[in-house]
């Protein structure tokens, strides 16, 4: 829902990235993108497999620099990465060398919070995303879902305004990947705090339409789609099938190259 | 674009200047360790000066008269001299190696048959392998001499206690599918240790060949440094007593040559092995 | 089962090649504190503890110098691209060579006394934590610095959280096993030329045709390297509990 009023909090402008590749030629990863995210919006942004979102997501996260253009989140340029911009990984980036208690604790450990506050914090985050029992357990012990509620836990125990995800549960299975995405949603729309601003990167387009506001469809590193999704939430499968979502989706399907003619009727189906 | 990287010029200008360093402090600091004998001798002397010198070290024969049975000093002397000591050095290494690698193997073999055994043999074999190997010369001489036997069987315990106990602990952590699969399709107990375990230890075999390859090295040295009367270990010592440093280094810098072409053989012999591996240590890097 | 080999083969060979064991064990505990047979070798304190005790202390010399250099050129070396094609060649080179190569230059330059033996052991501890070190440090994975960024900690804390917590595991295991080739090789420089120390003693028994003496100051030695690597290995236990099994 953006209105006028709502404030910029991400801008991209004309931002590129491009790479020497190691026989000489240039590569385009990102090629000219300019984006506007307002305060509090769920942004998802999904295209096939090498078409620059990750590589974008980067950029905004401050991890990669930009080859041209600029990045504006909440109205100053930004410089590398910071705590505003925190960020989810696909592979495991918890610590393995803290316990899980220190890895939430860790970047309010860095702001300076003092000892008692920030692991009061921490034990609360670690109760939302249901793993108070292995508080002083070392990550080595923990599945891969849960290793991802602490790597989620720890990035909003952190407070940013801006929330960066980089498909985060792609190497999951399916039921941890629903249930992981449910712990996501409630945190977003925790009450009592300002509503973070979520880029979330995918290339599962359900994914896509049960947690965004906005589905941004890029391709060969650029965008090339801009839909706004209006279901109501709490969403569920049903949701999917409501027909606005499924027009939405057989648009997506036509960017990421898996659109295909309607089925002939039964009777001409032959050798399928 | 040259193929060479970035890297590897930086290596070899180290490598040049190292060399170049040498030859600056040899003109440098003259000092002498005896009359006639500098410290540091530069490229130039050590390749004329030094490298004839060398054939102090030669007994004579093959129609080349020895130094000390009052002959001039001379080129053929020398490389007659280089040879003979160097072949003595080697073969106590491959003897060595060989012995002990066999003796390894087959007790290594023999022991993991079945776990009673091997478990059985686990304290004693972290024990002596926790004995300092180097700290033992002087037992090995005084039990077998200090002849190319005596030097022969301590590389072989160096070695042999190296690969026993890195080929017990290869066919433990071979993956019991593969055993299973050979089994399930009707494999012997013999035809299996044929056929699945002696291909499968190879990979780890590889760190192992190594290791003991770097023991056998230190172990030859140490011998011959302790009571041998040829070999390259001897010359260096020999000439430490009468502080006759050019000699040493020269010697020394055939020893590394040695060593590192050893080194280059078995990681290329290695690397045809285990081609087939998916490992990334069979890769060149 | 091992000692009652020992013992039995020691009944058919005579005790002046093949002493039994339980001799040996004597031995050992009677020579401990005072073996007035070394004086008259010139062995400076005649006891099997004090010489055991100067080893002792060159190895842990060698061990703390040896560490400090090789940890911080391995980890800087992981880093920086320049150091590490400069240092590379002559580390692997030294690698393959066998230390003992420089034992007598050593000899000459520093003489006979601790500074030679104890710079042989340290650059032998450099060279085995050089690339264990760098391994270390190339081998931890770019994610956690990554991570570490988006929450928050600046560039200065990359060392004290990321890098020094996350290598630790390897080096202390290069440590382990550099420590236990560091006994050997701090023996026999003494060997090669020593007033004192278990290399001497050894060579003074050798000389004195004292195969029950020799095998009990081995044994001694052998139980101090067990010893230093229990200790090794309990520090692995202590800080490296995050990454390896075991309960």
């Amino acid at each position: 829902m953006t209105t006028d009023s709502s404030r910029r909090m991400i801008e991209l402008v004309h931002l590129a990235r491009n790479y020497t590749r190691a026989d000489g030629q240039r590569v385009s990863a990102v090629d000219d993108v300019s984006l506007i995210v307002p305060e509090g919006e769920f942004v998802c942004l999904i295209g096939p497999s090498g078409c620059g979102k990750s590589t974008l997501l980067q950029m905004i996260a401050g991890l990669v620099g930009p080859s041209s253009g600029a990045i504006v989140v909440d109205g100053k340029e930004i410089d590398g990465p910071g705590r505003e911009r925190g960020m989810v990984f696909q592979r495991d980036s918890v610590f393995p060398w803290m316990r899980v208690i220190d890895n939430v604790e860790y970047g309010l450990k860095c702001r300076g919070v003092a000892a008692g506050a920030r692991r009061d914090i921490a034990r609360d985050y670690l109760k939302r995303v249901g793993l108070s029992h292995v508080e002083r357990a070392w990550p080595r012990e923990l599945s891969g879902g849960m290793l991802k509620r602490v790597a989620i836990a720890a990035v909003f125990a952190n407070g940013g305004e801006v929330l960066l995800l980089d498909e985060p549960f792609g190497a999951l299975d399916y039921v941890t990947r629903r249930q992981l995405q449910e712990v996501l949603l409630d945190l977003w729309e925790e009450p009592g705090r300002a509503v973070p601003t979520v880029v979330f990167v995918t290339h599962d387009v359900d994914e896509a339409l049960l947690l965004a506001d906005r589905i941004v469809a890029m391709r060969n590193g650029g965008i090339v789609d801009d839909i706004a999704v209006g279901a109501a939430r709490p969403r569920d499968t049903d949701t999917l099938l409501l027909p606005d979502m499924v027009a939405i989706k057989h648009t997506l399907l036509g960017h990421l190259g898996l659109a295909h003619a309607a089925r002939a009727p039964a009777g001409e189906r032959g050798a399928a | 674009m040259i193929g060479v990287s970035r890297q590897q010029l930086v290596s070899l200008s180290v490598f040049a200047a190292l060399a170049i360093g040498w030859e600056i402090l040899a003109s440098v600091y003259t000092v002498e360790a005896q009359p006639g004998e500098p410290m540091v001798a530069g490229w130039g002397t050590l390749f004329t000066r030094t490298l004839l010198s060398l054939s102090d070290y030669w007994q004579g024969g093959f129609g080349v008269p020895a130094v000390a049975d009052g002959a001039a000093r001379s080129y053929p002397a020398a490389l007659l001299s280089i040879i003979s000591h160097s072949l003595a050095t080697l073969s106590r290494l491959a003897s060595g190696l060989m012995l002990g690698g066999l003796f390894g193997l087959a007790l290594g073999l023999a022991v993991s048959w079945s776990p009673w055994s091997r478990r059985l043999v686990q304290l004693p074999t972290q024990f002596l392998r926790a004995l300092p190997l180097l700290a033992m010369v002087p037992l090995f001489q005084l039990w077998f001499g200090t002849y190319f036997f005596g030097q022969v069987l301590f590389v072989s315990y160096g070695v042999g206690v190296i690969v026993f106990a890195g080929v017990v602990n290869a066919v433990r952590t071979i993956p019991q599918i593969y055993i299973d699969n050979a089994r399930v399709l009707g494999a012997s107990r013999s035809h299996l240790y044929r056929t699945v375990i002696l291909p499968a230890i190879l990979p780890a075999m590889r760190s192992v060949v190594l290791l003991s390859l770097g023991a056998g090295w230190g172990a030859v040295l140490a011998a011959e440094y302790l009571g041998a009367q040829s070999g390259l270990g001897y010359i260096i010592v020999y000439a430490q007593q009468f502080g006759l440093l050019d000699r040493m280094f020269l010697i020394a810098l055939l020893f590394i040559l040695y060593t590192s072409a050893s080194y280059w053989v078995i990681e290329r012999l290695f690397t045809r092995l285990l081609a087939w591996s998916p490992s990334s240590q069979a890769t060149n890097q | 089962m091992f000692v009652a080999i020992w013992e039995l083969a020691s009944v058919f060979v005579s005790p002046i090649i093949l002493p039994g064991p339980f001799s040996v064990l004597q031995r050992a505990a009677a020579d401990f504190w005072s073996a007035p047979a070394l004086s008259y070798y010139g062995v400076e304190d005649p006891s099997l503890a004090a010489n055991l005790a100067y080893t002792a202390e060159n190895v842990a010399i060698a061990a703390v110098i040896g560490a400090a250099i090789g940890v911080t050129l391995g980890l800087l070396s992981a880093r920086v691209w320049f150091l590490r094609a400069a240092m590379d060649p002559i580390m692997m080179t030294a690698g393959t060579v066998p230390i003992l190569i420089a034992a007598p230059f050593l000899l000459i330059w520093f003489g006979v006394g601790r500074a030679s033996a104890v710079s042989l052991v340290a650059f032998y501890i450099v060279v085995i934590l050089y690339v264990s070190s760098q391994r270390a440090a190339l081998n931890l994975d770019p994610i956690y610095e990554n991570s570490a960024l988006t929450l928050g900690a600046r560039r200065g804390r990359m060392l004290r959280d990321i890098l020094i917590p996350g290598t630790i595991p390897e080096i202390l295991g290069g440590f382990r096993i550099a420590l236990a080739g560091a006994w050997g090789l701090e023996a026999v420089s003494e060997l090669l030329g020593s007033q004192s120390g278990i290399g001497k003693v050894l060579e003074v028994l050798a000389g004195a045709t004292d195969p029950q003496g020799i095998l009990a100051t081995l044994l001694l030695l052998g139980c101090a390297a067990i010893l230093t690597d229990g200790l090794a290995a309990t520090l692995i236990a202590r800080f490296a509990a995050w990454r390896f099994a075991g309960s």
